[in-house]
Parts: C-alpha cells; structure tokens; sequence
C-alpha cells in the first residue's frame, strides 16, 4: 500500500500539533492559576484528575511537557527533511506512549475522566499515526 | 559515434543504479537509526511511568485509591475532623467507625456527592465524630484521624482508610497499617501523628468524646449524620438516610 503524500502527512501533523499546544496550554495555565480544567460536558472529572498527584511528574505539571513535545512536533511537522522525520516520529512516540499510560491511570486508578487529557490523547495518537508513516514511507528519500 | 553513445549509456546507467543503492543504503541506515531512538524513547517513557507511579503511590505501599483520595479533598480546606469553610452556615455531623462497611460504602458514593454539592461551594462544612460501636480497633483508627485532622489531613486519612478497609474486628488495624495509611493521606510529621495517636488526654479522649456525645443522641448504628444551622432546632439528627439528596435537602433547610 501506498504511502499519503508527505505533503498531506505533514499538514495534517501542523494542524494537530497546533491544536494540541492550544490544549496543553489551557489545562497548563489553569492549573498555575490554582484552578483546575472545566470540562466541557459538565462533571468533575476534569477536576479531579488535575488534582490528583498523578498530574505532576517530578514536581512539573505534565501538561508543561505536552507543551514541550507537541511545539516539538509542529516544528518536526513544519520542516523537510530527514532529521525532522525522524524527530517527529522520535517524539510522537514518546507522546504516545505516555498518554497511554495516562489514560490506564485515568481509567483504573484516578477512576475520572478529563475531556481535555482524552483529547490529548486523541491528538498524540494521531500523531504518532501520522510520524510513523512519514518515517517508514519517506526517510531515506529526497525532500 | 554508436559506440560511444552506448559507452555512455552504460556509464550513466552504472551511475544511476549506484545511487539507488547509495540511498537505499543510506534509508536503511536511518532506519536502524530510528529504530534504536525509538528503543531509547521506549525506555525513558517506562522510566517515567515509574517515577509517576511511585512518587503518586507513596512508594512500595499496597494501598488503594491514594491519588483519588488525595484529589478529593484538594482545594478544600480542613480543620481538625471539619471539612470546609469554616464560616459555612450548615454544619453536617457524620458519626462514623472507621471499621464499619457501611460507613465505607457511604464515604465511596453518598458523602462525596454531598462534598461536591454542598461543602466545595461553601454551603456547609462536614464535621467527621468518631462513634466507635465495633471495638478496640475502631478506637486505635479513630484516634489515628483525629490525630491526623491536627496536621490538616483528618478527611484524607478517615477516606483512605475506609477505601483501603479490612474485615471489621480481624486485627488487621495494626500500627503498620495505621502508618501506612496515614503516609499515604499525606500527613506530613509521622513522628509527631504517632505521638498524637496515643495521647491518652488528647486523641483517645476525643474518639471517647465522640462516642458518648452520640450516645447521648440515641444514635443507633453508624454511619448517622445530623445537622446544625441557623434554621434547624439545635442537632437535627438524620439517621442513615439512604441517598445524597436527603442530606442535602436538609442542609438546604437548615441554612
């Protein structure tokens, strides 16, 4: 099977990194605020899982590094070439793997739902999707 | 003329399949690279799991619930056994015995509905009373939360406890088990909650407080809850009501 155009592979990662540094970023600055997300849907799913003591890894708040990574992946996303393929898929994979584990936690030992971290999640996966394609279908070829 | 043509024509096909095999060569390379960082990322990711874990677990304790008892309570101020602001209008009492599984069931489903509802809006405080109906232990498990409610974490003990609850009377509320609890709810000075525990005139004097002031209620059984405000005649005791709504229809009343 074919391979997307890289072109679309990498618009499609713009658009969905863009969109998740919008979430980090929200959940990020309600929580230095000593708030906590309002979800969407209503329920106290959100607040309880920003509350939990899951919602900090080495005493930073994880939605600081989902910042990090997916500015990390807009501009892997927004650059050719070999180096940002492999960057892309490199993160994406790292992303992916943790909001995994978030989501086990959410489920099975927070036992709450935040809509914001689910659409963290959502967006990751994409990702990964989308670099893991971009990497096995393009590296190695011409820009 | 021909035969240079074809010398050419050779040549530059030479050329071009050895720069296929060139970037060949080079795609597989960056493969295995990609390969051993994804390997590498695979490895920081499970070291990060574990660093969660046990930095939100409180180490190698066997205890249920501690990150969603803890989020619970956050941003709720404690006193003592009293959860809430304390300028709440509506006092809600909750006699419980921290061995009862009642109480349990009450602290997993009823009581949180009533702290979201009614004590994180500031419409009442819940005050934990130790009514210990089951025996020595629940005397020990009693004393342990008010000696915890001294450091500011009375409510996240009493619903670890319960959360992490053995069968009642069994011996299981050990000193190790106590301890393990009271670690897990975050009080801060072990040495100083251990101290507290025993003191006969302070935390032990307050669980048989408790007891008898609810005895002189005619409480019958535990979990009973009661209610004092500006519009309620002194204690309104509620009994066990079955549902969050009756508890809070009384607060509203009360208020």
């Amino acid at each position: 099977m074919r391979a997307p155009a890289e072109g679309t592979l990498r618009k499609v990662a713009t658009f969905a990194a863009t969109f998740g540094i919008g979430v980090a970023t929200y959940i990020a600055i309600v929580e230095a605020g000593g708030g906590s997300p309002v979800c969407v849907a209503g329920g106290s799913g959100c607040h309880t899982v920003a509350e939990s003591s899951y919602s900090h890894l080495l005493g930073v708040n994880i939605a600081v590094f989902g910042i990090a990574g997916y500015v990390l992946l807009l501009a892997a996303a927004l650059l050719r070439g070999d180096a940002a393929r492999m960057a892309g898929f490199v993160v994406a994979l790292g992303g992916f793997g943790y909001s995994l584990f978030l989501t086990y936690l959410e489920i099975f030992k927070i036992e709450a739902i935040c809509q914001w971290c689910v659409a963290s999640a959502v967006l990751m996966t994409l990702l990964f999707g989308l670099n893991a394609v971009r990497m096995v279908g393009y590296v190695g070829r011409p820009a | 003329m021909s035969g240079k043509s074809s010398r050419e024509a050779r040549r530059e096909e030479r050329l071009r399949a050895e720069s296929e095999g060139d970037r060949d060569e080079r795609r597989k390379r960056l493969l295995q690279i990609g390969s051993a960082a994804a390997f590498l990322v695979i490895v920081a990711v499970a070291v990060a799991v574990v660093i969660t874990q046990s930095s939100s677990d409180g180490g190698d304790t066997n205890l249920e619930d501690v990150a969603l008892v803890n989020g619970e309570f956050q941003g709720i101020p404690q006193s003592g056994l009293t959860l809430g602001e304390k300028s709440a209008k509506v006092t809600l009492l909750e006699f419980g015995d921290l061995q009862c599984p009642v109480c349990k069931s009450y602290a997993e489903g009823i009581v949180p509905e009533v702290i979201d509802s009614k004590v994180r809006s500031g419409e009442a405080k819940i005050e934990f009373r130790n009514f210990t109906i089951i025996g020595e232990e629940s005397i020990d498990a009693g004393a342990a939360a008010v000696a915890a409610g001294k450091q500011g974490r009375g409510w996240n003990f009493i619903e670890l406890f319960y959360r992490n609850q053995g069968i009642e009377a069994s011996g299981y509320v050990t000193d190790e088990f106590l301890t393990e609890i009271a670690k897990g709810a975050g009080v801060p000075d072990i040495a100083k909650w251990n101290q507290n525990r025993k003191d006969q005139a302070g935390a032990l004097r307050e669980v048989q407080r408790s007891t008898e002031e609810a005895q002189k209620l005619n409480l019958t059984g535990t979990p009973s809850f009661a209610v004092i405000g500006p519009n309620s005649d002194g204690v309104e005791v509620l009994g066990t009501p079955g549902d969050a709504g009756t508890i809070e229809r009384a607060i509203e009343e009360a208020s």
